[in-house]
């Protein structure tokens, strides 16, 4: 390449093209000085970084340096096929029709073999999971089950309100899923008529914690004591389904189209929370013939 | 005859064996068209490239098993916490791996940038009319690679186990519970029984290392071949016709841009995975199924499903014992005609427009009124889908009440697009009767050298010269 006809343009792009690789080098190396003298991967991921970064940037300036931008025209054929090889397809596939139509036992049984051999493999496919018996109808609360927090202890019923929601479980069962359950603590006078019905011990009231609409995990208790009345909300974090802990956990707001299913409690002679039997209904969101 | 060199003498033996040198020739010399747009595709294989590297590293240290382990590494808050392998061994490499937790920041920022890319890329198809005749069996194709792009970035997201991608989890089996006559059926068998069961997290490993990549790989292989086979689209210029490609011969410009862009791609990427926290499980804690929290948002791809799941009405249909649940509408229907809509497009535009011709030249965006409008209508409704995703959050940050954000984004979901419609139509035929900016080609210049002699050089880049406008 003569030197004279280098302008000042490609000059600085010979020079951005060095410059790159050598911060290359550079980023290599001080990555693996990184690795080997750092706790942290900062200097590691950086030197990597400035590694590849250099790679590239030297690489474009490189090409753009052999001053490359060209303008080269290709021609674009035809990608249709022309009448003459049209011809000898439709002839090539008028034969084989005419081969294979025949013998016309032949092809309609290798059709229904495949077709039964595809289907006897569909056996082992349902074997990744077992037939649902209506385990999903069915929770772990029995009549008389404690009400137990996650740490196993159980619930006094003389206790004062806490405020806040208290995650709890069927003794025996703690932490199985579908028996999550929130219970909380309210004056008995705000609760409805139907969701104090046989169902609440003391002002308490005990609700699936599973949401009715994805099944997310209802974890937020809102309660709003700004004048004209105090609002006492359940709030879903996944999707904002809202609900009313003291009218049977009904959904008044957001997504959700059910309300939680309630627990129905009781006081045993100990004085501890028990459940009156499992959930009225299933809990969770519900597959299409389960309303 | 001259001694031939080491890299020659290679290639002749190869050549003398199997031939193709003329195919090479063929290869080397074809022509690509330059333009920004047309580098999204490439951001997105490379950034695959560099997901399938990461994404090796990160298989020789994950454990795909939600057996029960206590965590006893190095980060003491999670110390003594009974935890799933799968989430022990994600605490494991991002604590006490070295340089693990870059490889695993890297993959997960490349996940990110993947999807993007992709995006961008079928955007640019779109509104540039690229998919019209003959493409559209590879707008189909690379249809089938968004599909795959996100279900690997789902199951991705889900395997390690933490307090997020359980709720993530527990939220498609619900959608999938949904459905009509076979919901349950499907959760039993791609959970092994009833949620949460013990079997998902080793379900979905290989799928995510192995069923999908491979598909991927498939794909994209197709997708590039095809591209190689109909030569690539160009935008209209001087001397640029339906009959020929203008442009960069893939060697060496082309090729050495290209490797150049993947180098680049990369080193994005670990700048990223060094310098950012991303999914830093060990802050969600392990997955429990009775926690969820508070402004928990999805991976940005998988927003507007979420949004879609938030901003639906609670709606539910009952015919008889069938009930067809909200999220039903919210979580099948919606994203169906999203995504089944996107996968016809070809055949919607040929029904509107009744144009069947051959088409190599791109339009600009403005030039196709009706199909850009339909464009920005359709990205509107999902962009309002987002949003609603991260309601609580936009209400946390406005100090507005959740109640009221929900149901301005309900009413923009119904309004935005239309006038987004109507808008772009109107600035498209505004723009198009104007004369667009003045083309401007790098003009041949003659230098005179020391001998006296005359050159050909080109113009430095500050000097351009106007061309003929198309």
């Amino acid at each position: 390449m003569n030197d004279a006809v280098v302008t000042s343009g490609r000059r600085r792009l010979y020079r951005t093209a060095v410059a790159a690789f050598a911060f290359a080098v550079a980023g290599g190396l001080a990555a693996a000085v990184g690795y080997a003298t750092e706790s942290t991967d900062e200097l590691l991921g950086l030197g990597l970084a400035v590694a590849l970064t250099g790679i590239g940037v030297g690489l474009v300036a490189w090409a753009k340096f052999l001053d490359l931008d060209e303008h080269v025209a290709q021609r674009r054929d035809r990608l249709a096929t022309t009448p003459v090889e049209q011809d000898e397809l439709d002839a090539e596939i008028d034969s084989t029709i005419e081969l294979f139509g025949r013998r016309r036992l032949l092809l309609g049984l290798s059709a229904a073999a495949i077709l039964s051999m595809v289907i006897g493999f569909v056996g082992p496919l349902g074997s990744l999971g077992p037939k649902p018996r209506g385990e999903r109808r069915r929770t772990s609360w029995r009549a008389g089950a404690r009400l137990v927090t996650a740490d196993g202890a159980p619930i006094e019923a003389s206790a004062q309100p806490f405020g806040e929601l208290v995650t709890v479980f069927p003794d025996g069962a703690v932490g199985l899923d579908d028996s999550q359950v929130i219970v909380m603590k309210v004056p008995p006078a705000q609760l409805t008529a139907r969701t104090a019905a046989g169902a609440t011990a003391d002002g308490w009231v005990a609700y699936s914690k599973i949401c009715t609409h994805a099944g997310c995990s209802v974890g937020l208790l809102g309660v709003d004591t700004r004048p004209p009345e105090t609002l006492t909300q359940l709030v879903c974090p996944c999707h904002q389904s809202v609900f009313d802990p003291l009218d049977g956990a009904r959904p008044v707001g957001g997504p959700a189209t059910r309300s939680l299913p309630q627990l129905g409690l009781d006081v045993d002679a100990a004085g501890f929370l028990i459940a009156t039997g499992d959930f009225d209904r299933p809990v969770g969101p519900l597959a299409w013939d389960e309303a | 005859m001259r001694r031939r060199g080491v890299v020659a003498r290679y290639v002749d033996s190869l050549q003398s064996r199997v031939g193709g040198g003329s195919f090479v020739g063929k290869v080397l010399h074809k022509v690509f068209p330059n333009h920004f747009s047309f580098l999204w595709g490439e951001v997105a294989l490379y950034s695959f490239v560099v997901l399938v590297l990461t994404g090796i590293y990160l298989t020789l240290f994950f454990e795909g098993s939600q057996q029960p382990v206590v965590y006893d590494g190095s980060h003491e808050p999670l110390q003594g916490v009974e935890v799933s392998s799968a989430y022990e061994s994600v605490l494991r490499l991002s604590f006490d791996v070295k340089g693990g937790l870059l490889i695993r920041q890297m993959h997960h920022w490349a996940a990110l940038i993947f999807v993007g890319a992709v995006a961008l890329h079928l955007a640019r198809v779109y509104f540039t009319g690229a998919f019209r005749r003959p493409r559209e069996l590879n707008w189909v194709i690379g249809y089938g690679l968004l599909l795959l792009a996100l279900a690997a970035g789902l199951t991705g997201y889900s395997l390690p186990d933490d307090l997020l991608s359980g709720t993530g989890l527990r939220i498609i089996h619900a959608v999938i519970l949904a459905i009509p006559f076979v919901g349950e059926r499907l959760t039993y068998l791609l959970f092994g029984g009833e949620w949460p069961g013990t079997d998902i997290i080793g379900r979905l490993y290989p799928i995510h290392i192995l069923v999908i990549p491979a598909l991927i790989a498939l794909l994209v292989g197709g997708h590039l071949a095809l591209v190689w086979r109909q030569k690539h689209t160009q935008f209209p210029g001087p001397g640029r016709t339906e009959d020929n490609v203008v442009g960069e011969r893939v060697w060496p410009s082309f090729a050495m841009k290209s490797i150049g862009l993947l180098f680049l791609v990369a080193g994005v990427v670990t700048a990223l995975g060094a310098l950012f926290h991303v999914n830093a499980v060990w802050l969600y804690g392990p997955y429990d199924t009775a926690a969820a929290t508070s402004f928990s948002q999805p991976d940005w791809y998988i927003g507007f499903l979420e949004g879609s799941l938030r901003l639906f009405p609670p709606w539910e249909l009952r015919v008889g014992r069938l009930m067809i649940n909200n999220v039903v509408f919210s979580g099948v229907l919606i994203p169906g005609l999203i995504f089944g809509a996107l996968a016809v497009v070809p055949w919607i535009e040929r029904r509107l427009t009744g144009d069947d011709a051959e088409h190599h030249l791109l339009d600009r965006p403005r030039d196709a009124p009706g199909r850009t409008a339909l464009g920005v209508a359709s990205i509107t409704f999902v962009a309002v889908l987002f949003l609603g995703g991260s309601q609580d959050v936009i209400a946390g940050t406005l100090n507005i009440s959740i109640g009221r954000i929900t149901a301005l984004l309900q009413i923009a979901a119904l309004v935005a697009p239309p006038v987004a419609y109507v808008v772009t139509r109107w600035a498209c035929r505004e723009l198009a009767g104007r004369a667009g900016p003045e083309r401007t080609e790098r003009a041949g210049v003659i230098t005179r050298d020391a001998g006296g002699g005359y050159q050909g050089a080109d113009a430095d880049d500050d000097a351009p010269v106007e061309a003929a406008q198309r």
